[in-house]
């Protein structure tokens, strides 16, 4: 003779139950998962050396109210000519010759360690100098691609 | 070859050869070629308003979408005026749409704005966006639309037009700023719309999104709306070019792919046997995305599957084994419940024997777990005494189709319900009850000039839109038929071939029809003798003829005679084995056909085969390892009736609330009372686990791994979207344990072997296997060992020994009607919005807000004869039982007719009505022959359907979006003739 009921008696695991079984679970993944594990702790070992865990972890914490900051502060129009700017000079890079760059730049130190030598030197040039000075392949090489330069610079 | 005109297109230079009648942008879609598109949807054809897949066409600048192609066409997509106009349209979709990816929802890899803009290297936009000045409505529960994102592409206005056909959205396109808008413009949740979701679904970016997407989908779309805009405005300052906007969004949208699961699976709830995939965080479910190559539903969905599956995270479910102790039931350990089921179970069966223990098995649980239950009981046990809920609606039918087509199923697929010139539905209140389904019969209705006769107590949704609606008195389906089969018979319009060749015992059959005069017929159903000539023609006339029916028919004391009356017809006719044609019992719960297919039945094994075979016992006996029982079984209804007896002690049911379903209920729950034993395996404590000794918490269809067969015959599979709830386990794991602790070890990995072990044993699933049903793949028994299926059967054959159908005799007595004391009929079925009698619906909230209860439909005769309104609370009182209700008065019922939904639970519970008048061939009770009387408790009050229900809508009919109308506006230029040189 069984009338419906539909009172239930919860089952209520002692707290020592509950953490012996929660145990045994996590203990059987870690011992799933040995490797990794392992290498987790090394990385929150580093993380912790270089002190980039706490921060990260204030972080976490703080994650939303960082997030609002920066886009509000980031949104005001103070800020909009350099957003603008970000994606301008990512095609400007895109644009640039970096090989040529680099073959000027080299040429621009050499020109620099040249000058630093002569920087003590109290001689003065002249504008016979000058034209001499031209007859000296370094220098006229110089001048040329300046001179070039100017020439590409002012094209239309 | 031969039947293949050559249209053979140029595109581009290269020759194509297409096929005749082709849409030219499903052809350049076949190439290598790139055209821009977003309106254009295969599942819904071209609607042509958004302008993008602009071509070139012998020297024309056209929409490709708006083309057929025709021999010698030549189109070109790539010359620079033809990008021009592309570009245009593409900029004015961007005019309406704001692109702020990264913190959308929509931005989960297939949002067809962002990956069409990204296709074609749009970089920049030309013209600002331009918001709108309407809000976003967010009034329903189940989805919002936000008028500032939307193209205005249409796509959710010819899904709901033309493809669900529920005729609740369209384009305002006279408006100075047009809108999709709802009814006559009212908000979602006031209009008709029923929530099937479509439009969310096949909406192509974030204007029509489930409600449940929103915050969620994104890493950090989670935002306050100030943020949410701030962020916005962010990225659009930072989007000097689409190129970095997109970057970023797409590697967004790959981590969004590592964190939501996307699971394919398929529907719980009714037979059609929908599939989609359900995308989840965890437990959450965010959405359900049905896809095109979905074989039963391609792109559809009903309310139920594409929001209904709140139950799966209830508070509600049961998450330990509960054993009764006293006056209370304890939480214990499975274990201990499994140990102490068995125990118990054994001690029965020795003292009192194996045929006191009965099993019932759930068209809820998958088609192995149906396998394992009668295995349980035959192996583990020794008893036949297996059955399933089949037994309350559609054996009948299946015995109508055994005895004269020779297969218990649906004789075609839902394609050959949508290409038929003439569907007649018999007892079926189809848009409610096999809603995906319906929708592809009113569509075809609606654009393709198929004719639709419904034949049925309630004028519903069907019976108004049918082309013809007859109502004829209850329980005479099967005088009607008849005398229609019989004068064709006499006109001699019968298909005389079709007999010749494919059917015996014509002359018996026609003798047996004598009785069946037209006269005699008018005056049973109440039919005019013209009407039933001109239905005769009308079957005649048509060259392809598909007859649906579901309860009105089966739940009848002549259920089965009824079904057989409308095979009969169907074969007189010649109607089986074409495309188009054909017997389709509708089949109610997602796995009801599937749980008698696979054996949980008294009387068959799995695959229909016999328990009295001797060579089909041998067969199972060999493989299982013990002698079976040879007598068959008792079905649900006979073990009710013999623990009654004394002659059954102990049940064991899944998922199956026998204690509301069931036929007087009052009864049923008297028989549990008196068990020894009785184990109940379900997700919740339900009416029916009340009475349990032993309840067993069981897992969902989203948590576990099987298969489920469709009203088609059709077997799909369904893959687990997360893990069971804590402390459950799917029915197949606690079978096995239970059939363990028996003493019988399984040792079953995973359902896959359960399959595999039945398609080895039972014929008619030989080549049934896990890897054929792979994703969307899906079989329609039989299947042969190569994995032939049939999709359309008795194309070859009928499966009798010599190949042919035959003709069964019936005759008629009407055994029920109401009477002078019981003077009103009570119909009753299911409601759109909640399954059956609602234990899965009802734990959405957002049904239960539309939908919170049962009521009573009154006709305005009675109401007024009565002397009541809308909203009087009455009593309807039957020899078995008494239930109240709240009354609601419509045009659906007529007369002396009421109408309760099932799902009333409570007082209100139906069954306390119905009583134990069975089917004489299939003990499938008679639930549609209730006579009640009717006492008024108040004259009128609060109407039972709140005012945001969809029935008080008011839908708009009209043929898809009408892009007419917007070419027609002052402010439309065609972008092809903006750029002409």
């Amino acid at each position: 003779m069984a009338k419906p009921i539909t009172s239930i008696k919860k089952y209520e695991a002692s707290r020592e139950e509950q953490i012996e079984k929660d145990f045994e679970e996590v203990k059987t993944a870690i011992a799933d998962n040995k490797t990794a594990i392992l290498k987790g702790i090394d990385l929150l070992k580093a993380l912790e050396e270089s002190e980039t865990l706490d921060a990260a972890t204030a972080f976490t914490y703080k994650r939303k109210e960082i997030l609002a900051n920066i886009v509000e502060e980031i949104n005001r129009d103070m800020y909009t000519g350099i957003l603008e700017n970000i994606p301008e000079i990512v095609y400007l890079l895109g644009d640039l010759d970096l090989k040529t760059v680099r073959d000027v730049t080299s040429k621009l130190n050499q020109g620099m360690e040249e000058m630093n030598a002569a920087a003590s030197s109290k001689e003065k040039t002249s504008v016979l100098d000058l034209a001499k000075a031209l007859k000296d392949p370094e220098i006229n090489r110089s001048i040329t691609m300046l001179m070039n330069f100017l020439k590409g610079m002012g094209r239309n | 070859m031969i039947d293949r005109d050559h249209t053979v297109v140029t595109i581009n230079g290269t020759e194509y050869l297409a096929d005749p009648g082709q849409n030219l942008l499903d052809l350049i879609n076949t190439t290598n070629e790139d055209v821009p598109q977003i309106c254009y949807n295969e599942s819904l054809g071209p609607i042509q308003t958004c302008d993008t897949c602009m071509v070139q066409v012998n020297g024309e600048i056209q929409r490709a979408c708006g083309m057929k192609v025709e021999a010698g066409m030549r189109v070109q997509t790539k010359l620079p005026h033809v990008h021009k106009a592309q570009k245009e349209a593409l900029d004015r979709v961007l005019e309406k749409h704001e692109l702020y990816c990264t913190v959308c929802d929509y931005n989960n890899g297939d949002c067809e704005i962002h990956n069409t803009m990204a296709d074609f290297g749009l970089d920049h936009q030309s013209r600002p966006f331009q918001p709108t000045s309407y809000n976003r409505d967010d009034s329903g529960s189940f989805y919002r639309y936000d008028p500032d994102q939307c193209i205005l592409c249409g796509r959710c206005v010819e899904v709901c037009q033309d493809v669900q056909v529920n005729e609740t959205l369209t384009i305002d396109w006279e408006r100075q700023e047009p809108r999709v808008i709802w009814d006559n413009d009212v908000p979602i949740d006031q209009s008709s719309c029923v929530n099937c979701g479509q439009c969310s679904t096949v909406c192509p970016c974030n204007a029509m999104m489930e409600v449940g997407m929103e915050k969620e989908a994104g890493f950090i779309t989670d935002q306050k709306p100030g943020i949410l805009k701030s962020m916005i405005d962010l990225t659009k300052k930072v989007e000097t070019g689409y190129g970095p906007l997109f970057a970023v969004s797409d590697s967004e949208a790959a981590m969004r792919e590592e964190r939501i699961e996307k699971t394919k699976t398929v529907c719980t709830y009714c037979g059609v046997g929908c599939s989609f995939d359900v995308w989840t965080k965890d437990r959450e479910i965010l959405k359900v995305e049905p896809h095109p190559e979905s074989p039963a539903n391609g792109i559809s969905t009903c309310v139920k599957g594409k929001f209904g599956w709140d139950y799966v995270n209830s508070d509600d479910r049961l998450q330990k084994p509960l054993i009764r102790r006293g006056d209370t039931f304890e939480e214990v350990e499975w274990e201990e419940a499994i140990a102490y089921a068995v125990r118990r179970m054994n001690e029965i069966k020795a003292e009192k024997g194996a045929d006191h223990l009965g099993f019932i098995s759930s068209s809820k649980a998958t088609n192995e777990e149906s396998y394992l239950m009668q295995k349980i009981s035959r192996q583990v046990i020794g008893t036949n005494n297996v059955d399933n809920c089949s037994r309350y609606c559609q054996a009948p039918a299946t015995k109508g189709l055994f005895r004269t087509v020779g297969y218990g199923g649906d004789s075609g697929s839902i394609d050959d319900l949508a290409k038929s010139e003439l569907v007649m539905t018999i007892g079926s209140n189809t848009a409610e009850s096999h809603p995906v389904l319906a929708s592809r019969i009113k569509r075809s209705q609606k654009l393709f000039g198929q004719k639709l006769f419904v034949f049925d107590l309630r004028k519903h949704e069907m019976a108004k839109r049918a082309d013809r609606f007859f109502s004829p008195k209850s329980g005479t389906d099967l005088v009607w038929i008849s005398a229609v089969t019989r004068y064709i018979l006499d006109q001699g319009w019968e298909d005389k071939n079709f007999l010749n060749d494919w059917v015996n015992g014509f002359e018996d059959y026609r003798e047996s029809l004598e009785p069946f005069t037209l006269e005699y017929a008018a005056n049973m159903t109440g039919f005019s003798e013209e009407d039933l000539k001109d239905l005769a023609k009308e079957i005649v006339e048509a060259k392809t003829v598909s007859i649906c029916w579901a309860m009105g028919v089966t739940q009848h004391m002549l259920g089965s005679d009824t079904s057989t009356a409308i095979s009969n017809l169907l074969l007189i006719t010649g109607n089986y084995g074409k495309p188009g044609t054909g017997a389709y019992p509708l089949r109610g719960h997602n796995n009801v056909q599937g749980c008698s297919d696979f054996g949980s039945q008294p009387d068959q094994f799995p695959g229909y085969e016999s328990v009295t075979d001797e060579e089909v016992r041998k067969r199972y006996e060999e493989a299982w390892g013990v002698d079976l029982p040879k007598e068959i079984g008792m079905d649900n209804h006979e073990m009710i009736e013999a623990i009654h007896d004394g002659n059954l002690s102990m049940m064991y049911v899944i998922g199956e609330d026998t204690g509301i379903v069931d036929a007087n209920i009052n009864y049923v729950t008297a028989a549990f009372e008196k068990l020894d034993f009785f184990i109940v395996q379900d997700l919740f404590l339900t009416r029916t686990a009340e009475y349990a000794d032993v309840v067993l918490p069981a897992a969902p269809s989203l948590e576990k791994e099987g298969t489920f067969t469709n009203t088609e015959r059709r077997i799909q599979r369904l893959y687990k979207s997360f893990e069971p709830l804590q402390g459950t386990k799917p029915d197949w794991e606690i079978l096995q344990d239970v059939a363990k602790e028996a003493g019988f070890d399984w040792k079953y990995e995973s359902p896959s072997e359960i399959m595999d072990e039945a398609a080895s044993l039972a014929p008619l699933f030989a080549g049934v296997t896990y890897d054929r049903l792979e994703g969307y793949n899906s079989l329609q028994w039989p299947v042969a060992e190569d994995g032939t299926d049939e999709p359309l059967l008795f194309v070859d054959r009928f499966p009798f020994e010599d190949g042919k159908a035959r003709l069964y005799p019936l005759d008629f007595e009407l055994m029920y009607d109401t009477t002078e004391e019981y003077d009103l009929h009570v119909n009753n079925g299911r409601l759109l919005e909640h399954f059956h009698e609602g234990n899965m619906t009802y734990r959405s909230a957002g049904i239960s807000r539309k939908t919170p209860d049962s009521f009573v439909e009154v006709s305005e005769e009675l109401a007024k004869e009565r002397g009541i309104k809308e909203g009087a609370r009455v009593k309807l009182i039957s020899e078995s039982g008494e239930a109240t209700g709240t009354v609601t008065v419509t045009d659906r019922v007529k007369g002396k007719e009421l109408f309760v939904p099932m799902n009333g639970t409570g007082k209100s519970a139906v069954n306390f009505l119905t009583d134990n008048r069975v089917d004489k061939d299939t003990d499938t009770p008679a639930y549609k022959e209730i006579a009640v009387k009717m006492k008024v408790l108040t004259k009128e009050g609060k109407s039972p359907i709140p005012v945001n229900n969809h029935r008080r809508g008011n839908p708009v009919p009209q043929m898809g979006v009408k892009v007419e109308e917007k070419w027609k506006r002052d402010d439309y230029e065609f972008p092809g003739s903006q750029v002409k040189r």
